[in-house]
């Protein structure tokens, strides 16, 4: 009679035991007990085995929910092998490696200029920049961008689709930015705080998409007039983790749709989510809108996880467990943050000599610029200064205009938020002789009016004429 | 043994006590307005006392009833009236908490939160007002919104098929579900008197129709198909209720399903007791032993 073969026993690859503890009760001769201690890899604390009644039944085996939590012991065990590298080897693909299909610029006929509404005016940006897959959930002031999409991309052979939530919207757009393809939204203040989340697993993957938020009134349902005080989510709140996104805010119909062509360019020559900060008067202003001389039919990125043969190769991911890995990767995150510094934009109007520079975006920079203009006619040297991403801040445009400077005036429906961004701004540069800042603010859908502007100016100003 | 007839005292509250002192801001025709209506009533009928009821709502025409209902309550978040009366409820199990709202609150961004309340057979009695729209955001596609339908956000038709909220609380476990219909005043007020006197996870979906953002003939459309259930219906029958689900010919009214089980507040009950057996009273030495028991 042949010998009976010992069974194999059971070994414990810690790195992978998340310590759920299941081999624990699935072991019928108790073998098994909770470690005590921690796994300075994963941070969780993995199970410990002691095999003196082991029969080598193998059920915590199948008990172990981790493909590598728990082995067979091999018959000549050498605990070097507990590298899974070594043990189970790399993870071999002949896939070819992928290359970069290019975009294509397509130009487009003369055309005379749209009359559009800014939402309206976004979706026909996000349509020439070759966007073809729109997500998104209904919520005023922001749905008409929506609608149009619905009513043209089955045209142009694109999807639209009509998510559950903002958390749904967000996740689609996740999948199909991780394929390589050009997605986007419309949202409003409460719809985009339901999409950090998602945000922040993005840019953690390095996942494009653009955000169109047509701020709206706060906090909590608030109302639906126009609204600034998401600035503060966009620029230092998108999710948890050390996170960043170009933020674009347009001022006109003409700039919600130039500022999204460029959106889709930034979002995927970065491979990071742009946010464009709308406001819900700008998404319902029509006004006259010049189409662009050309149009853009994407390609394919090489990293896409586009599902093909020449894809395969592909990951994309925002886990890394060990905490040395992470940081690496934080670094590079932080580094390409870093990077995007080089896209800071702005719009000066009358700054050469300006003595007072108001700062404004969106629609109060329209009021600060009627404002300039009456200032000016009275003879008070008034410039406006108009970020065109407020992240990064365009402190470099800002420099140059700083040495006339006497007052530097904020106009903002936030509580502050465009303000803070121009302090961190003047901060990190360095730059410590500044006037003192002044401002006119509102809230809660109320907009600085031009009047209030001229006041505050117009008093403590010599008038010089 | 008294002669005397006694003339019953006149009940403590009115449908019109129940009556807030807000304006309903819903278009002329809306059939919200036969749901707080009815809902009025039968609160009197219950004679719930305004001060131990609560009603709870997210976001949506729909959702504007509370503010119009004589008792506590608020207009939530977007699709989480239920997470926040399950909050209510559990914090003060003796309240009568009511949750309402529209086929987009509560079937896509709040479906998660209506189907583990289904599950949890939770101490709630939750009223969907059913337009098959959205109405407050103007007229864009609901789960509930039939394939094919043109709509704002479905200019080609909706390429997706519709929900039966019926059929999906009875698979999750609701243990009362029923459907109205918002021109049914007497059928609405006897379907809501039951459900709010139900022990569990009473479920009430009313079509009510969006006279604008749907059309005048909504109403009229609906009213064609009503149906009651017949003559000696089983309603502890799931597979007799799903009969009357997914119905697109017809708009059966009535009480589809109804089960008696242990409601979330019952079985947390259970286990507290059973939890605390043997160390009630809180001495020191009794919560010593709940975190060190002698092993
Ligand atoms: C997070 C969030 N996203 C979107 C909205 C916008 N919004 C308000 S109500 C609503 C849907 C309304 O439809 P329904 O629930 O069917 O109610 P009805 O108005 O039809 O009664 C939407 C999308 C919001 N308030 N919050
Ligand atoms: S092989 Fe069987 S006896 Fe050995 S540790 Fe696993 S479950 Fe326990
Ligand atoms: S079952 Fe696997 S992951 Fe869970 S404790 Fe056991 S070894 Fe670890
Ligand atoms: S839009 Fe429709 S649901 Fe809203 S109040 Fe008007 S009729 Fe009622
Ligand atoms: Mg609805």
């Amino acid at each position: 009679m042949p010998a009976l073969k010992e069974r194999p026993k059971p070994f414990v690859l810690p790195e992978f035991c998340k310590g759920c503890g299941r081999c624990i009760s699935a072991c019928p001769k108790h073998c098994i007990s909770m470690g005590t201690e921690i796994n300075p890899q994963t941070g969780l604390t993995p199970v410990v085995l002691d095999l003196e009644h082991c029969n080598g039944c193998g059920l915590c085996i199948d008990a172990c929910p981790e493909p590598y939590g728990l082995q067979q012991t091999p018959a000549d065990a050498d605990f070097e092998l507990q590298d899974p590298e070594k043990l189970f080897g790399d993870r071999m693909s002949d896939a070819p490696e992928p290359v970069d299909i290019p975009n294509q610029v397509v130009p487009l006929p003369k055309m005379e200029p749209l009359v559009l509404k800014g939402n309206y005016a976004a979706a026909v940006g996000a349509l020439l920049a070759g966007c073809r897959h729109f997500f998104g959930y209904p919520i005023t002031p922001s749905t008409e961008g929506a609608e149009l999409m619905a009513k043209l991309m089955p045209h142009l052979d694109g999807t639209f689709l009509q998510a559950v939530s903002e958390v749904a919207t967000v996740n689609m757009m996740y999948g199909c930015g991780g394929a390589g393809m050009r997605s986007m939204t419309f949202t409003s203040s409460p719809g985009f705080s339901l999409m950090l989340e998602g945000i922040s697993y993005m840019i953690g993957a390095e996942v494009p998409g653009v955000f169109i938020n047509v701020m709206r009134g706060g906090p909590g349902l608030g109302n639906i007039a126009p609204e600034q005080a998401d600035i503060k989510l966009c620029c230092r709140g998108l999710g948890h983790g050390n996170t960043h996104a170009i933020v674009l805010t347009p001022s006109t119909p003409q700039e919600m749709l130039d500022l999204t062509m460029l959106a889709f360019e930034l979002t995927f020559k970065y491979r990071n989510p742009v946010i464009i900060a709308s406001d819900g008067y700008l998404g319902q202003m029509t006004g006259k809108v010049s189409l662009p001389e050309s149009m853009v039919k994407p390609g394919i990125p090489k990293w896409a996880v586009y599902g093909d043969l020449e894809h395969r190769r592909n990951l994309i991911s925002s886990i890394y467990l060990s905490e040395v890995d992470l940081e690496k990767w934080n670094v590079v995150l932080n580094a390409k943050y870093a990077s995007m510094q080089v896209e800071q934009r702005a719009d000066l109007y009358m700054c050469d000599d300006a003595e007072v520079i108001l700062v404004a975006c969106t629609t109060p920079a329209r009021t600060a610029k009627g404002a300039v203009q009456v200032l000016r006619s009275r003879g008070i040297k008034a410039g406006l200064f108009r970020p065109i991403t407020v992240w990064p801040f365009p402190i470099e445009k800002l420099k140059t205009v700083l040495p006339n400077a006497k007052r530097i005036v904020v106009v903002e429906a936030s509580n502050g938020q465009l303000e803070d961004e121009l302090k961190i701004a003047l901060a990190n540069a360095r730059i410590r002789e500044y006037p003192e800042i002044e401002h006119v603010r509102h809230y809660g859908g109320v907009l600085p009016q031009m009047e209030e502007v001229i006041l505050k100016v117009a008093a403590g100003q010599e008038v010089t004429v | 043994m008294s002669s005397v007839v006694e003339t019953p005292a006149p009940p403590r509250f009115q449908p019109g006590d129940y009556k807030s002192d807000l304006k309903p801001v819903w278009c002329a025709g809306c059939g919200d307005f036969g749901v707080v209506s009815a809902m009025y009533r039968a609160m009197a009928e219950l004679q719930l006392e305004p001060w131990n009821t609560v009603v709870v709502s997210g976001i949506g025409c729909s959702s504007r009833l509370p503010g119009y209902v004589e008792a506590y309550g608020f207009n939530s978040v977007h699709g989480r009236a239920l997470p926040i009366a399950t909050g209510i409820k559990v914090a003060r199990p003796e309240l009568n908490v009511v949750a309402v709202g529209g086929d987009g609150d509560g079937l896509a961004i709040g479906g998660n939160h209506f189907l583990h309340a289904s599950r949890r057979n939770l101490d709630v009695f939750y009223v969907l007002m059913d337009n098959e729209i959205y109405g407050l955001t103007k007229g864009q596609a609901a789960p509930t919104t039939p394939s094919g339908d043109k709509t704002k956000s479905t200019f080609f038709g909706n390429p997706e098929p519709s929900v039966d909220p019926c059929e999906l609380a009875i698979s999750f476990g609701a243990t009362w579900v029923a459907r109205g219909f918002s021109g049914d005043m007497k059928g609405l007020v006897d379907l809501m008197v039951a459900g709010m006197s139900h022990r569990g996870f009473a479920f009430l979906n009313v079509m009510s129709p969006c006279v604008t953002w749907r059309g005048d003939d909504q109403f009229k459309v609906m009213k064609a198909k009503l149906r009651s259930l017949p003559e000696g219906y089983d309603r502890s029958s799931r597979a007799a209720a799903f009969a009357y689900t997914r119905e697109t010919e017809t708009l059966t009214t009535g009480v589809l399903y109804e089960a008696h089980e242990p409601s979330l507040l019952d079985r947390l009950e259970a286990q507290r007791t059973k939890a605390m057996e043997g160390h009630e009273g809180l001495t020191t030495e009794k919560v010593l032993k709940v975190f060190f028991p002698p092993f």
